[in-house]
């Protein structure tokens, strides 16, 4: 079980900066379905790697579904070395999103992004139209039904 | 229209959106704390179920 909270509070107090894309920005905006991991379009400069670390170190980050006893450890040149890290930590998963489908990377995206304040942070969350551009990029069948409910919320959202 | 839009039109007419409205009609953090809640309920059914095949 995921504690989106909890780690979107880690991710705030180490002052990462990080845009909330995928199925927690789509529940944020209003979307029923479920998701299970929180996605995070992160920036790559040496300073926020360094936060990343800070966060995310303590909680036991291992790659998701690696077999066990991989030397694997979240520290600046690994994430250097490497551009999306799909985790599980202690308060659950979480994809660390270097880029997502259609291009976008955090300075591409971050005009993109509205503030809204969830569990005593501000957090920031990918609009509804480049949610729905990265789904359609994205061209996976199983989110053609998430775009088509993301469409009926940004209509009845601004009717 | 592309065939991608069309699919996406076809989907749109079997969402309930009634559960939209009233999801619209929370904050973004009530819809947050809602998914939490439905994540632990999955979990606690998860772990229920794997008790009752053991205890079967």
């Amino acid at each position: 079980m995921t504690r989106f909270g909890e780690l979107l509070r880690a991710l705030s107090i180490s002052r990462v900066e990080f845009l909330v894309v995928g199925g927690v920005a789509a529940v944020a905006h209003g979307s029923v379905r479920g998701t299970q991991d929180l996605d995070v379009l992160y920036a790559r400069d040496r300073t926020n790697l360094a936060r990343i670390v800070e966060a995310l170190a303590p909680l036991e980050p291992y790659l998701r579904g690696a077999p066990a006893g991989l030397p694997f450890r979240l520290d600046v040149p690994t994430l250097e070395a490497g551009l999306n890290f799909t985790l599980t930590t202690r308060l659950g998963w979480i994809d660390l999103l270097g880029e997502i489908a259609g291009g976008g990377t955090y300075e591409t995206l971050l005009p993109e992004s509205s503030v809204i304040q969830a569990f005593g942070v501000n957090v920031r969350v990918l609009r509804f139209n480049a949610l729905i551009a990265a789904k359609r990029a994205a061209g996976r069948p199983k989110d053609l039904e998430a775009i088509a409910e993301l469409e009926l919320l940004r209509d009845r959202h601004l009717s | 229209m592309d065939s991608i839009s069309e699919i996406i039109e076809i989907y749109k007419r079997d969402i309930d959106v009634t559960l939209l409205d009233e999801s619209l009609r929370r904050t973004p953090e009530e819809r947050l704390r809602a998914l939490e809640e439905f994540e632990q309920f999955r979990e606690e059914l998860r772990i229920a179920m794997q008790r009752g095949q053991t205890a079967e």
